[in-house]
Parts: structure tokens; sequence; C-alpha cells
């Protein structure tokens, strides 16, 4: 059952700022969405549009079936952890969660129930009577999260939850948060600008950029066939390689000098990319291209390689190889790489569109 | 920065000493002078230790008559300044508080002019604008009435200008966590907003008592009826007595009684004063 539809929602801020042109998304009920992109894509605009905070200028929010438009954010029936987490500090961690429920007229016997359910499932128990200021920063999150959950909303919304916690909390935190929403079959959206974060929370990803979303799909359909250079870039880390080059019916020519064969009826200007762990080192006879090493970095389960691929005139495009295991091959000496055909994605310049 | 060096220590403790010595003297003196008899004063010296007849004019003046022309007792004028002192203190703590809710969280046309209109009347104190003030209140048949001695002084900037600040440092995720808890402007002004400023509230409490308390211009103008006198005003026309000697030890009694509300609110107060004025726990 589809439980969030976004119809060609759009946002103009009143100074005529085009925040968001239009995104649809539907999504599936119990459904785990990640929104991600850069800072000031319009990822937690999109968010705040969809609890309520910012108004939609265009198109129709749903959520089963009932358009929200017009509706408060309490009307929504949706939950939000913030990223700053939002608690607030004159209150107990009880009173915290309950004040929600308070706030709807809920009986004192069923927030008490409620409450203690909830924090016995997040492990806050112990914690209830405390301030907000006595909590370290992954209890506060977790209350927070609490006061999501005890309210058993249609939808949680989450805004960049994680970020401020130290790395190790946040890995952590992230495969509670999944196992969670797992458990509780609630239609999450989740935004982040962590590409980590959002490849393993997500049942499915949407990809934003200036307020257009790229492409929208699983995570693993978003790095075996990005739609747009863009994803293909996002996605994965190290980055995808992308060099700019031109489709004739030799193949593909990286440079004046260098050509990859290839059958293909597009015509014109592409950009050619490859992921830097689908990078093969072979001998110099199969190679298809050599690789000048500009520096190494040794990770120890993987090796990356920055370097430049050499051409006759000198300095070609900088790519980046990812060898597992560790490797010391000289700076400025050469590499010789095969790049595997099955691995190569091909992007029309002009229109950004995968071929 | 940690130093010994004894003579330093002395010297420091020595100039404050002094200071807290000059300031207090004529508080002591006062304390003295209402312990001798009103003749004490006329042969030409100036008592510097308690004499015999304190319990007598303390008695006399807190609950018979203050005397030197005043007629009521000084229990039943402290009854009268508190209640301005607090109605002012009061009043002006609600009016602010709603004004600068108003103006931070609520979007409405001219929202900024509304607020530097506010602002603006911090150039029209009561004694500026005394003669219309004392018109209107005439006019509404407010003379002699607590109504009259506390309603034209109600009126803030500086508490709504203060309580604007204070809510301009609440984080905007809290506003929006409320609203979508369901708290509406009013449960979220009573449970989020007033828990939040508390400390505020406190610090201007007492500033704002003080203010109160110490009125004297404007409860002299309007009021001509014993029963309305507040204390402060008092102490002036004790002093302003034609014929006959003046009772400096009643006046002096009389004085320092003035003087204790405050400082009790100063002193009771001091802890949340401070941390008012110093520390926010956004």
């Amino acid at each position: 059952m589809t439980d969030v539809i976004l119809e060609k929602v759009g946002k103009t801020y009143p100074n005529g700022y085009h925040a968001i042109p239009s995104v649809d998304l539907s999504i599936e009920e119990g459904e785990f969405i990640v929104l991600v992109g850069p800072s000031g894509c319009g990822k937690s605009t999109l968010l705040r549009m969809v609890a309520g905070l910012e108004s939609i200028s265009t198109g129709e929010l749903r959520i089963r079936g009932e358009r929200m438009n017009e509706k408060e954010p309490a009307e929504r029936d949706i939950a939000m952890v913030f990223q700053n987490y939002a608690l607030y500090p004159h209150m107990s961690v009880y009173d915290n969660m309950a004040y929600g429920l308070k706030n709807r007229g809920m009986a004192k016997k069923m927030i008490e129930e409620k409450v203690s359910d909830v924090a016995a499932m997040l492990g806050l128990t112990e914690l209830l009577q405390r301030k907000p200021r006595q909590l370290s920063g992954g209890q506060r999150q977790r209350v927070a999260m609490g006061r999501a959950m005890v309210r058993d909303p249609k939808v949680f919304l989450f805004d960049e939850p994680l970020s401020n916690l130290d790395a190790k909390l946040r890995v952590q935190m992230r495969v509670e948060i999944r196992q969670l929403q797992r458990k509780l079959g609630t239609t999450t959206l989740y935004v982040t600008h962590d590409q980590v974060e959002a490849m393993t929370l997500a049942d499915r990803l949407v990809v934003l950029n200036k307020g257009k979303a790229e492409q929208i799909g699983t995570p693993m359909d978003l790095y075996n066939k990005p739609a747009t250079p863009f994803v293909a870039a996002f996605i994965g880390s190290p980055s995808m390689n992308l060099v700019d080059a031109n489709l004739t019916e030799q193949g593909i020519h990286l440079s004046e000098t260098l050509t990859l064969p290839l059958s293909h009826q597009h015509r014109g200007d592409i950009v050619w990319g490859i992921r830097p762990e689908h990078l093969e080192v072979s001998d110099e006879r199969n190679a298809d291209f050599a690789l000048r090493i500009q520096a190494v970095e040794s990770l120890g389960a993987e090796t990356l390689i920055h370097g430049k691929i050499e051409t006759e005139f000198g300095n070609g495009e900088p790519m980046v190889v990812r060898l597992s295991g560790p490797h010391l091959p000289e700076v400025n000496s050469l590499m010789w790489l095969t790049a595997p055909m099955s691995h190569w994605h091909l992007f029309d310049a002009k229109t950004q569109q995968r071929l | 920065m940690i130093e010994n060096r004894p003579w330093l220590t002395f010297a420091s403790h020595a100039t404050l000493l002094t200071g807290i010595a000059l300031v207090a003297l004529p508080v002591w003196m006062a304390l003295v002078a209402s312990t001798h008899p009103a003749s004490a004063f006329g042969v030409g010296h100036i008592p510097l230790w308690f004499g015999d007849a304190g319990a007598e004019t303390w008695g006399t003046v807190l609950f018979e008559k203050a005397g030197n022309g005043v007629d009521t007792p000084v229990w039943f004028m402290m009854l009268n300044s508190l209640i301005m002192a607090l109605g002012i203190t009061f009043g002006k703590i609600a009016i602010s508080l709603l004004s600068a809710y108003a103006i931070v969280f609520f979007r409405f046309p001219f929202r900024n002019l509304c607020f530097w209109i506010i602002f603006m009347t911090l150039m029209l104190p009561v004694e500026v604008r005394i003669v219309p003030t004392y018109e209107v209140v005439a006019n509404l048949d407010l003379l002699n009435s607590y109504t009259g001695l506390t309603l034209p002084l109600i009126a803030s900037a500086t508490a709504t200008f203060l309580f604007r600040q204070c809510f301009l440092s609440i984080p905007g995720e809290l506003v929006e966590a409320a609203r979508i808890d369901g708290a509406g402007p009013w449960r979220f002004f009573f449970d989020i907003l007033l828990p939040l400023s508390r400390t505020n509230i406190a610090a201007l409490f007492v500033i704002l008592f003080i203010y109160g308390w110490n009125q004297y211009l404007w409860p002299l103008l309007i009021t001509t009826d014993d029963a309305y006198y507040t204390l402060v005003m008092s102490i002036k026309r004790m002093l302003s007595v034609t014929d006959g000697d003046i009772a400096w030890n009643q006046i002096m009694a009389t004085t320092l009684l003035a003087m204790l509300p405050p400082v009790a609110v100063v002193i009771g107060m001091q802890k949340l004063f401070v941390k008012g004025l110093v520390d926010s726990e956004k």
C-alpha cells in the first residue's frame, strides 16, 4: 500500500528563490527512504515540507490518501527527530516523551504505559527522571527518537539525526535506527548528506541536486546504474572516475591519442566513467592505458592510488584506483591498467543522462 | 593567576572594608538616630551609639502613626507600597512577556515597526509624560486608587526588549518540535517559553520591584487620600513640617523600614538574579 505520495511538490520562497522545482515520490508502507545530496540541495526543505514546517508552494502531499498541504504539523500524524534533538531543556526525559501525548489529551495511565514501553525498548528506563543536560549525546539522541516513537506516528522524519555524534557512536546508532525501524515497520523519511549512512539505511534512495531528484532507487541500483554523472560521483567512495570523452565509430576517445574501442550508435560528447574499485592492474601489452602515479594512500585493507592518465602530451585526466590489500608502488612511476567494459558508465554530456 | 603577596591581600581587603564603611555609615547613623529621642538632634552633635528610646520610637512609627503630620502607621503605608510595587512588577512582566512573544514568534504586518514604537517609549518615562498621563488618569476617575497607582507605570520597553532577546536565543528547532508535538500558541507559551525564561523573569522581578517600590513622583501626584499613601512619598511629607521640630528619630526609623523590602528581595533572589543576567541554559 502506498503510504506517502509527493506529487509534483515544489517550493518557491517569497523572495522568488526556487528551492525545489518539482519532486515526485511515492513511498510504500514501512519503507525506509533516504534523501541524500550535498548541502543546499533542498533535502531538508523537502523533509520540512512533509513535516508541515514549510509550506508547499505547488503540487500535493498525501499521507494515506489524505491531502496534507494545509494541515498543521500536529495534524499530519508524523514525528520528527531533529539534528540538535530539540529536547525541551527544562523537562525530564519522561516529560519530553510524554509532552506530545499530553497535548493530544491522552489519559495519564496510557501515557505512562507507552512511555515506559518505549523507554524499555531504547534502554532509557533508568534515565526517565533526568534532565536533557545530564545526558550524553547518544542518550539525547535516543530520547529524541523515543519522543518520536511514543506517538506511534504514520511517518518518521529524521533530519540528519546522527551528524552531532562522534564517528563510533554514529555507526552504532545507525544500526540501531535501522533495527528499530524494521521492528516498528513505520514508514520513514531520512535526510542525510553522508552517503555511507544513506547506502546502509535506505530501502530506496533519493539523490537530490539543486532541488531536483536526480535518481530514485535502491542503493545497489544507484551504485550499479547511476542515471547521471552527478549520482555516479555522489554514490561510492572514493567517487567514480569521470572523464569527458568523445564517442565515434572507432570508440571512446579519452584524449587525442587514447581510444577505447566500442561500437555504440550514439555519437558526440559523452562522459565516460569507471569506479576506482573496477580498474585492474595488468601488464603493458594488455593494458588500456597507463597511470602516472601521484600519491598513494595505504589504508591497510585497501590502497588508493591517485594519478593521471599518461598521454603523449603529458597531463591527462586525474584518476583514482582502489586496490585491495597493501601495495607500495613508487610515486611518479607508471602503472598499467585495464578498464573492463562491463563496468563502464556512459553519460550523454549534453543531457547528462545515462546511455 | 595565583599570587601570594600578603601586603597585596591586606591592601585590597583594606580598600574593600573602607568602601563598605563609607557606604554603611549613613545607614548606621540612621539606625542610631532612630534610637534617640527627637530632642537629641537639637543639641548640635550627632550620637554614634544607640540610645534608649529605640523600642518606643519603632513601635509608635510602625503601629500607631509615622508622626510629623503623617497620621497613618508605617505598616499600612508599607502595605500600600507593596501593593503598588507588586502590581507594577507583575503587570510589567506580564505585558512585556506577551508583547515580546508576539514580536518574536508571530508574523504580522508592521511587526518591526511595532517593536520600534515600543522601543521608542524608552524615551518617555513617567516624568516626561506626567501631565497628560495625569489628565488621562483623572478623566478615568482613577485618582486615589490602586489601579491609578500602577496602571500608568506598567508598560515597559526595557522588559520587552529583554524578553525579546531571551526569546530570540531559543533555538528554532525547539519551536518546531513543540509544533509537531501539538502545542498551540498558548500551550507553547506556558509549557515551554515561561519555564525557559524563568531566570530572566526572576532577574527582572528584582529590578522592577525596586523600581516600583521607589516610585515617588507619581504617587505623590495622584494620591490625596491617606488610605493610598505609599511609604517612600510619605518620608518626604514627614520632612515638610512647617511648625515645630522635625522628629528625626521617627523619620530615620521610617526610612530604615522603607529600605527593608527591597533589601529583602535582593538578598532573597540574589542567586536567581545573577543567573538570569549571566547565563542561559538553552
